[in-house]
């Protein structure tokens, strides 16, 4: 389990397990764990999917965010366009872009499972690889 | 910049290495694409100079008998005021966009029939916010990031899970009926009459058909409650405003609770409250009888063919309008002033190119709250509505 973590926070890679690649025993096994990981290649660190093709740039996701609300309170946490230099996110040409995932709660050694910006999109273009 | 794609009219846009920040998709397509597919100066299909093409419309309003000014709703209050004058001198019929759409609505609040606010006031206030008929994520992208649910405000600053009960009243479970979770309620309307009814019995204590006991309970926790009605419960009431009106005010012998229209162009209110300055009502209105009238809205005049020549300002009646009376355009003299070659553009007898308000020419517009917003346009053209309209009541 503890190697499936590490997989998932992208601490360790899937050809660090040499048996799985030496091994032809496991070729089924290295496919499926392929396919399971494919997700991985579209999030960030944090976990976090967006699907532009969903986004039409409402920005709920921006004014709901509680980093944005601390650090930008007259800006996005106002509902307006964020007046900091390194927001996590932006609505750039129409559509969500994210721009300073190391600031988001789901980052780092204290990380939380904060899903708010998920919860609050109205046509799901926010996703999470935990669902 | 300000965005003028919706009656939002959002203050914050900004152009950064060539990328457009802030501005919702809608708003970004407005302005990203304003150069593309523009109109030509075009009289008969020919190409001319625009001199040419303002004398050939005026010369087609002058011989008109029984001419229209229509649309407006997407220029700047300066222009508006301009076209008013227009139909005036020709003692013509003036209509726009609002009559098919929330004219109603915002002829009662300029006419102080219901309780009004401004999007500010709600931000800062606000508590129980209803969105009735209206789906504000597909026609006024950032109305709740922006202007309602979400934003902290001076006296609602714990955020919307805490400060704010949200409404939405729909036929159908809308975009923004799938955020109504946590201190929030999703009402399913089938008739919306009787939810108004069921809304006024609730306030007396009577057992109703919808279940609202619940949002007249958190209604009388606050001191700043806001209706916000969309195109789905103006056709829902079927005609009977007074009785939506009078759970307004019924409402706000108990609670305040404040009513705003939600939708439209960016400044049909700024064309309904300029019509409303200049002669009481909002639109459909006839100068040669000096009055406001079902009977003169646009549609209903294309459909009894009661006009000879029309005047068609920033807005695409060929699109929008049912074929059934958009056909009839046909046996009217057109004269298009519009930024697009729309496709009433394309048939026009006269095509006008005007200036974009917002991108290429400034002004005035008028926020669907009733806020006046000063343009700041990216760039300057001489040639803009105020300057075409100007020139054709000279030619008058």
């Amino acid at each position: 389990m503890s190697f499936a973590f590490k997989l998932l926070n992208r601490e360790k890679k899937l050809e660090d397990c040499r048996p799985l690649f030496e091994e032809k025993k496991y070729e089924v096994q290295l496919k499926k764990l392929k396919e399971i990981l494919k997700p991985l290649e579209k999030a960030t660190e944090t976990g976090l999917i967006v699907d532009s093709d969903k986004c039409n740039g409402c920005g709920n996701c921006i004014v709901v965010c509680p980093v944005h609300v601390e650090k930008d309170p007259q800006g996005a946490g106002s509902g307006r366009g964020p007046t900091i230099s390194d927001p996590i996110y932006r609505i750039e040409n129409g559509k969500l872009v994210i721009k300073n995932m190391h600031a988001c709660r789901r980052y780092g050694k204290s990380r939380i499972l904060c899903v708010v910006c998920r919860e609050n999109c109205p046509t799901d273009a926010i996703s999470f690889l935990e669902g | 910049m300000i965005c003028t794609a919706c009656s939002c009219l959002c203050d914050d846009i900004e152009l950064e290495d060539g990328k457009i920040l802030n501005a919702c998709e809608r708003g970004y397509k407005h302005i990203s694409e304003y150069r593309q597919n523009r109109a030509k100066n075009s009289v008969n299909g020919k190409e001319l100079d625009l001199d040419k093409a303002i004398e050939a419309a005026a010369e087609i309003l002058k011989s008109a008998s029984s001419p229209v000014i229509y649309g407006m709703d997407t220029i700047t209050v300066e222009a508006q005021k301009l076209a008013i004058k227009i139909a005036e001198k020709l003692g013509g019929y003036i209509d726009d966009n609002s009559s098919f759409c929330l004219g109603e609505f915002v002829e009662a609040i300029l006419k102080k029939e219901v309780p009004s606010a401004t999007l500010d006031q709600v931000r800062d206030y606000a508590y129980v916010i209803i969105y009735w008929g209206t789906n504000v994520y597909r026609s006024l992208p950032r109305h709740m990031s922006k202007y309602t649910y979400y934003p902290r405000g001076a006296k609602r600053n714990r955020g919307y899970d805490e400060d704010r009960f949200l409404v939405v009243i729909d036929i159908r479970k809308s975009e923004i009926a799938k955020l109504a979770k946590k201190n929030a309620k999703f009402i399913k309307v089938e008739n919306d009459v009787e939810l108004v009814e069921s809304f006024l019995k609730a306030v007396e204590g009577k057992a109703s058909k919808y279940d609202v006991g619940g949002v007249i309970r958190e209604m009388k926790r606050a001191d700043f409650n806001v209706v916000f009605g969309g195109l789905g419960l103006k056709y829902g009431l079927k005609g009977n405003y007074g009785l939506f009106f009078e759970f307004i005010r019924k409402m706000n012998e108990i609670t305040p609770l404040y009513f705003l229209p939600s939708g439209f162009h960016s400044n049909m209110r700024g064309f309904n409250e300029t019509l409303f300055e200049t002669v009481g009502a909002v639109n459909k209105f006839s100068f040669s009888e000096k009055k406001s009238d079902r009977a003169f809205e646009f549609s209903e005049l294309l459909r009894r063919n009661a006009i000879d020549a029309a005047l068609i300002i920033g807005t695409d009646p060929v699109s929008s309008l049912p074929y059934d009376v958009s056909r009839n355009l046909m046996a009217v003299k057109k004269i298009t002033i519009d930024p697009k070659n729309t496709l009433t553009a394309s048939i026009s007898e006269v095509s006008i190119r005007s200036a974009l308000s917002g991108i290429e020419s400034g002004g005035e517009m008028v926020r669907s709250d009733g806020v006046r917003q000063k343009l700041r346009p990216i760039e300057k053209t001489e040639y803009d509505d105020v300057y075409i309209l100007k020139k054709i009541l000279e030619g008058l």
